[in-house]
């Protein structure tokens, strides 16, 4: 992995992914990616949560979006470049 | 509901957490040893029991209410677990609650055994395991012991019951049925498990819970001095004792407890240990080793927050409650003196 690393950075200097916009969307659709996996399990525990006790749901809810925050710093990106 | 696809533990263990708070705490059970079994009915009816309460309250009274009561819920948070778990830890759950499979369809055998009515059987059958209603329905119904044994083929029990039927015919005896159940019960409990950290511990957890059954087995067989043969008590899959040293073992106590004191459970049991050879009683050994795999679990659980430990340590924690209070009631009908049930209790 990480030896891997150097000859991925070549690539990526000289190689096909030089336009710094396709670069910055893909970084989004990545980190979108990440949150949505762990939302996956947030949300699922968050749901448990409720079906025992439903004063839970704010909590709930507000756990279940925290990771969306990540996505929105990648958007940052996109301003960026 | 099924073993096969993807495992939702995150699920499970938000809710197995919320039903863990639910629990009693050391101070309701410190008010409860001073309560009369009426009084523990009417306290129960203010917690997490009161549908239980309400519904068997026309029916029965006293301690076999509450006694009633605190099965029916067992059933009812169990059946939960397994109706809301799906994939693997389905399956692990699963392995652990189908002892309460292996106990209903030992009742329903003893009870055709002994002719009892088919009401007296079903109040005693505590309705937790991966048997549906329709299976339990059907296995009520039959009339005759093989008539169960038919029925139960197709389960895990089956292969071993076919087997079994044929040396109860001969002998008359239940026993061949009985060890059949729990022998299938026991295979099942560790047969191929799936290789993950959690799932490791999880086994070792449960040949720790083998392991200190066989222990206790001995133990008691040592005290009686009956003459038994401990190789027919002993339950395969735990890593303490070898059948030929737990027959050796069973002749002399004091070996047993060195045996115990060398093993890897030591650290965990020094304290019982100590206790037993001084004070030389029993009950506070069993309770000691109860309160030591309690404990365990509930340590496992803290270090793999999203596995199968948790759901195992609340299951424990459950069943440990049920026993506590049906304790505390049958120790105040019986008269016992405060200190007498705090003995019988185990609480961590």
């Amino acid at each position: 992995m990480i030896e891997t690393i150097p000859e991925l950075t070549t690539v990526l200097q000289e190689g096909t992914l030089t336009d710094p916009q396709a670069a910055a969307a893909l970084g989004v659709g990545l980190a979108a990616l990440g949150a949505g996996y762990a939302e996956r399990g947030i949300g699922a525990a968050a749901v448990g949560a409720m079906a025992e006790d439903e004063d839970l749901f704010v909590n709930g809810l507000i756990l279940t979006v925290l990771p969306e925050t990540i996505v929105i710093l990648a958007l940052v990106v996109v301003f960026l470049v | 509901m099924s073993t096969s696809g993807t495992s939702n533990p995150e699920y499970v263990n938000a809710r197995v957490r919320a039903r863990r708070a639910a629990l009693f705490s050391d101070e309701e059970y410190r008010k409860l040893v001073r309560m009369s079994p009426a009084e523990i009915a009417r306290r129960m009816e203010e917690t997490e029991y009161e549908t239980e309460i309400n519904a068997l309250g026309s029916r029965h009274s006293g301690v076999d209410l509450i006694e009633y009561a605190l099965n029916r819920n067992l059933a009812k948070h169990f059946d939960d677990l397994l109706g809301f778990s799906e994939g693997q830890i389905y399956d692990l759950i699963a392995r652990y609650l189908r002892k309460f499979d292996a106990w209903n369809a030992k009742t329903i055998i003893r009870g055709l055994y002994v002719g009892t009515t088919r009401e007296e059987i079903e109040t005693d059958l505590i309705l937790a395991g991966e048997f549906n209603d329709r299976m339990i329905q059907r296995l009520l119904e039959a009339q005759t012991i093989e008539d169960v044994v038919t029925i139960l083929q197709g389960t895990i029990f089956g292969a071993g019951l076919g087997a079994a039927y044929a040396d109860y015919e001969e002998t008359g005896l239940l026993v061949p049925l009985e060890n059949a159940i729990d022998r299938a019960f026991y295979e099942h409990l560790l047969g191929d498990l799936p290789r993950s950290e959690p799932v490791q511990l999880y086994r070792e957890f449960l040949v720790a819970e083998i392991d200190f059954r066989n222990a206790r087995n001995a133990l008691r067989l040592a005290r009686s001095g009956a003459d038994l043969d401990p190789a027919a008590y002993y339950i395969d899959g735990g890593e303490l004792f070898r059948p030929s040293e737990l027959n050796m073992l069973v002749q002399s106590p004091d070996e047993l407890v060195t045996h115990l004191r060398e093993s890897k459970y030591a650290r965990d049991l020094s304290a019982v240990l100590d206790d037993l050879e001084t004070a030389d009683s029993l009950i506070a050994f069993e309770r000691g080793l109860e309160k030591a795999l309690l404990a365990y679990s509930k340590r496992l659980g803290n270090v793999y927050p999203m596995s199968v430990c948790p759901v195992v340590a609340y299951i424990l924690a459950k069943e440990r409650e049920v026993e506590n209070i049906r304790a505390i009631a049958r120790g105040r009908e019986a008269g016992l003196s405060q200190s007498e049930i705090e003995e019988e209790l185990v609480i961590l």
